[in-house]
């Protein structure tokens, strides 16, 4: 029980990086973007790919498997991502979004996300990759409940990440205005922001945000080119179980996803787990639509 | 059109009559079909693969080519898809006539192609690789009318051997963590059968599905009811993902692994420290005169040791067709099946693998005489359902290396079974 | 000769088959503007569910009713159309990405099933020996195909000019009329949501008569004839052929699977082979690419949608 407390709890903090950008996209620019969750992977490969290069240059910190090497990689990766999504927001998205009907745009990144999925296959190869090949052994906490310090590590960063986020988007005027065109584009534009500049951030901070999650995920799981692919699920019903545009909604929805498909186990093969934000994702819809704290803008047309 | 269709049907026919005259002519080719995963999820091994295929059908055609003609192989990539495969199969038998199609490797695309390719066109299929049980099954209900065999081993075996290991190592309760595949599957539950029939216990039986980037949960469930030891059906990189987790978790050690783990990726991926205590076992060829000779012509084609995963096996898939071809004396599906079990049992002249083999063989069926085909596997032979029994290795880890630990022949593995089956 | 009209047949079978899946698709995506992300879970219920319906009976599995052919197809479609409206009802109201997010749910929690129920689904091994209808009457193989694809090419047919007929109708022309402008078609007192999800379900029903037709030929039914790449196969068929047009549709159907089938030919022919393993992915980007350069460049595809304009415009 307790394990599985934990475990879900771990899941559901990556899930949530995750969400945090799928949902501010799908608020902001307004499409569901299924190549989302192909940034994780690519953010996550990214990282492997500056190690390689790099090297382990310096060797872990206290009881965690990684160093500064990695961490620097995280960098990297991080502003990779954010180029790749930039990129194709200026290849395809941009142009579809501005003279087609709008589910083209939906259908192009189901597109996208096959095509990064296969060039980081076609790059790294399809086995799995680890960032250390050292075994980290889990500590024993109490009776029934063993964690990896990377866990512990896991769980602080996305805790900082989440925090500095919420005061980015009540603070300052670029998170306001986020926020704003989220709420109301028309208005927006009449008071004179420029709209092209907030989609930007909002990209490079989803596309960030998805990198980082990648790399906590390769650290405490592994690399694998399908990882986005499997992470797409669980990602939307966090987004929509929050309530699209909200921020801490897909936090919190990341945490239940996590959780839901830690305990399900308890209850049903294991074999079925991935089917577990579906049915998430289909209570929320016929349910409660908005999500469980109404989003910025809700599901309702 | 309609009719134009039906009476070009009923020519294909005719001319499988006029083959066999065909056949004396010596600048003819018989092609060799070959369905195999060139691209997509198990590529990594599809390409070796294909090669002993090519090798067996040189080395055939070195010795003086099979009934009167050159063969041909022809190698067709499915993907990893079965409609692709199916396609595949489909333009071999139809295009290319080949009277035989090897493969293909996984079971999920070998049995499309065996019901709706190979069966209806009277063509024999040989698969290397694909030992899902359900193909017994098929052939016991009567629905691949002879035309199906295999040179692997099915899981039966292999589970009652590993039962018969974690008794000598005395574990009394076993945790399973199985692939959910046609392999996994079948291997999980013959193992569970045989290891109960010998009075140990199995306290979970646990599934997990491919390419997942976390098994956490599956190792959490696996983990109940405290076993002693693990036995884990995995292939190499599912496998070490589980594996680590495992460990990390505070696992046990005592290690049962299945043949599909029996990789270099592995031990390296899961770290060799922690496999001291494992042991595997792969249904793989002994030492022996046969097997030496597919072993020293493979390193003297390709430069390195045939080690990898249905290699020996689709050599002999090869070898036992073009044997059974050349018995027939034409490319004839129905002649072919109807000659595999003569060259490969019975007391006859053996034949090793190799082109002087080959040529033996050859002199020693024109002359009429019987012979008994021994392959890189050793000696193969098929039961009513084209199934066979083979030899099993038992492999440890040291030195972070794959060494081998023993090995079981035939009878050995056949008194096992006997023994539980009392 | 004779072989390659034989392969011909064969190549033609799977090919209309589907084109099925396509024009079910096309009515979803191509006249309706719905995404459907899970095009393989529908096909795969009506597969499953034609086979568990007319396999034979097996102690270790609760289905193999032997029931006829159709009898079976018929069942699978029923299937497909109630899965359709399980995702369908729940996001009606809701934005149009709403679907797809659903229906990728749906395609995946399908495989799951196929592959852990295995009392129903036979798991990972599939279900063997379904009966192929009407075999025995046939001799041989090459005329029973041929009986099979005289069978795929009426269904195809009846599809074909049953859509046809469906959108010239008032409600192909109110699919039409939501589709381009739904805030003019909902003031003239239409429900949108309600022709959208007929629309939907009517195209995934469509898939499952495929994927019923396909079992009954191939006769063998596991999880690997339903991996995601297929919805994406689909889709390819659709954008290229055209979307919005039933004939793009099976063009594209017949086309892209001729191209399918024969690049990973090319592949290893022409492919260095330290490269070959990774011919799968060469292949999926080189299709991907396709579509999204159709989708930017050409994006009514081969055929596109006819204009229909009122001849009282100009």
């Amino acid at each position: 029980m307790l394990q599985a407390l934990a475990d879900g709890i771990l899941t559901g903090s990556i899930i949530a990086l995750g969400a945090i950008g799928l949902t501010l996209t799908m608020g902001i620019l307004r499409f569901a973007n299924f190549a989302h969750a192909e940034l994780i992977t690519w953010g996550a490969y990214m990282a492997l790919g500056v190690l390689a290069i790099t090297g382990v240059f310096a060797g872990p910190i206290g009881p965690f498997s990684f160093g500064l090497p990695l961490i620097l990689a995280t960098l990297v990766a991080a502003v990779l991502t954010a180029a790749l999504a930039l990129v194709v927001d200026y290849l395809v998205f941009r142009p579809l979004r501005s003279h087609t009907n709008h589910m083209t745009v939906v259908f192009s990144s189901f597109g996208v996300s096959l095509l990064v999925r296969m060039v980081i296959l076609l790059i790294f190869g399809g086995s799995a990759e680890y960032y250390s090949d050292e075994l980290q052994i889990a500590v024993r906490l109490m009776p029934g409940l063993r964690v990896m310090p990377d866990h512990l590590f896991t769980l602080g960063l996305t805790l900082v990440i989440v925090i500095a986020l919420h005061f980015f988007l009540q603070r300052t005027r670029l998170g306001l205005s986020m926020r704003a065109l989220a709420e109301n584009p028309d208005l927006v534009r009449i008071n004179g922001i420029d709209t092209r500049t907030v989609v930007r951030w909002t990209w490079i901070i989803g596309a960030a945000l998805a990198a980082v999650a990648g790399v906590l995920y390769g650290m405490t799981v592994q690399l694998r080119p399908e990882i986005g692919f499997q992470l797409l699920l669980p990602l939307f019903a966090a987004a929509i179980l929050g309530g699209v545009g909200n921020v801490f909604g897909a936090v919190v929805g990341g945490l239940i996803v996590g959780l839901a498909e830690s305990f399900s186990v308890l209850f049903i093969p294991a074999g079925y787990k991935m089917a577990v934000p579906f049915i998430i994702l289909l209570a929320v819809l016929y349910v409660r639509p908005s999500g469980l704290f109404g989003g910025m803008r809700g599901g309702a047309k | 059109m309609k009719k134009m269709l039906l009476s070009s049907v009923f020519g294909l026919g005719l001319m499988a009559g006029a083959m066999p005259a065909a056949a004396q002519t010596a600048s003819c080719e018989i092609p060799v079909g070959a369905v195999l995963s060139i691209t997509g999820s198990i590529a990594a091994i599809g390409k070796a693969i294909g090669d002993a295929g090519q090798l067996a059908v040189d080395q055939f055609n070195e010795a003086g080519g099979v009934a009167g003609c050159t063969a041909k192989y022809v190698l067709r990539d499915d993907q990893g898809s079965p409609n692709v495969g199916v396609d595949a199969a489909k333009t071999l038998v139809e295009i290319e006539k080949a009277p035989i199609v090897l493969g293909a490797i996984q079971s999920g695309v070998t049995m499309p192609i065996l019901t709706s390719v190979t069966v209806p066109g009277k063509v024999v299929q040989i698969s290397c690789c694909s030992s899902a049980p359900s193909f017994t099954q098929l052939a016991q209900e009567g629905g691949t009318d002879g035309y199906w065999f295999r040179t692997l081993p099915t899981d039966r075996p292999q589970g009652v051997v590993m039962a018969n290991i974690a008794k000598a190592k005395d574990y009394k309760k076993i945790a399973v963590i199985y692939v959910n595949s046609d392999y996994g599957v079948s291997l999980a539950r013959s193992f569970k059968a045989s290891f109960e029939k010998l009075g140990g216990t199995v306290t979970s039986m646990t599934a997990y599905n491919q390419e997942q980037a976390s098994y956490r949960a599956e190792v959490n469930s696996a983990m109940q009811g405290d076993p002693d030891s693990l036995f884990l059906i995995a292939f190499p990189a599912d496998g070490a993902t589980a594996l680590r987790e495992w460990i990390s978790f505070g696992g046990t050690q005592n290690l049962l692994l299945s043949n599909a783990l029996r990789a270099d990726e592995f031990v390296k991926s899961v770290g060799a420290k922690f496999l001291t205590n494992a042991v595997g076992i792969d249904n793989a060829q002994t030492e022996g005169p046969s097997v030496e000779a597919f072993n020293k012509a493979w390193e003297a084609k390709f430069g390195q040791a045939p080690n990898g995963p249905g290699l020996h096996t689709m050599y002999d898939a090869a070898a036992v067709a073009l044997l059974a071809m050349e018995k027939a004396g034409k490319p004839d599906g129905t002649a072919i099946r109807d000659n595999i079990r003569e060259i490969t049992q019975g007391d006859g002249e053996v034949i090793y693998p190799g082109p002087e083999g080959f040529k033996k063989a050859k002199e020693l069926i024109k002359a009429g005489k019987p012979i008994r085909y021994e392959g890189a596997t050793g000696p193969i032979s098929f039961d009513a359902n084209g199934d066979v029994t083979g030899p099993y290795l038992i492999w440890g880890v040291a030195d972070g290396k794959l060494t081998t630990v023993e090995t079981w022949d035939k009878m050995r593995v056949a008194d096992a079974i006997a023994e539980l089956d009392k | 000769m004779s072989g390659y009209i034989a392969y011909l047949v064969f190549f033609l079978i799977v090919a209309l088959t589907y084109s099925i899946v396509v024009m079910g698709l096309n009515l979803q995506w191509g006249f309706t503007g719905l995404f459907n992300a899970g095009v393989v879970g529908f096909f795969a219920i009506g597969a499953y569910g034609t086979a568990v319906l007319t396999g034979p009976d097996r102690a270790e599995l609760i289905g193999g009713f032997g029931l006829p052919f159709p009898v079976g197809v018929i069942g699978g479609m029923i299937l497909s159309t109630l899965a359709a409206l399980v995702v369908g009802l729940a996001t009606l109201r809701l934005r149009e990405e709403y679907l797809a997010i659903s229906t990728f749910g749906i395609a995946i929690s399908i495989q799951l099933v196929a592959l852990n129920f295995d009392t129903l689904t036979g798991g990972a091994q599939g279900l063997t020996g379904i009966p192929r209808p009407l075999f025995a009457t046939f001799g041989s193989p090459g005329a029973y195909n041929l009986f099979y694809l005289g069978l795929v090419a009426t269904v195809a047919a009846v599809v074909y000019f049953g859509l046809q007929a469906a959108l010239h109708s008032p409600w192909g022309r109110l699919l039409k009329a939501i589709r381009e402008d739904e805030t003019a078609a909902a003031s003239l007192g239409k429900n949108p949501a309600m022709v959208r999800l007929q629309a939907f379900v009517l195209g995934s029903t469509l898939m499952g008569l495929a994927g019923g037709l396909y079992v009954g030929f191939i006769g063998y039914v596991s999880p690997m004839d339903f991996l995601p790449i297929l919805t994406f196969q689909i889709w390819a068929m659709l954008i290229v052929g055209g979307s919005g047009n039933n004939r793009g549709a099976i063009v594209g159907a017949v086309g892209v699977w001729a191209l399918w089938t024969m690049s990973g030919f090319a592949i290893s022919r022409l492919l260095p082979v330290e490269y070959q393993s990774q011919g799968g992915a060469i292949q999926v980007i080189i299709i991907g690419l396709l579509i999204v350069l159709t989708l930017l460049f050409r994006p009514r595809g081969l055929i596109g949608e006819a204009q229909s304009v009122s001849r009282h415009v100009s």
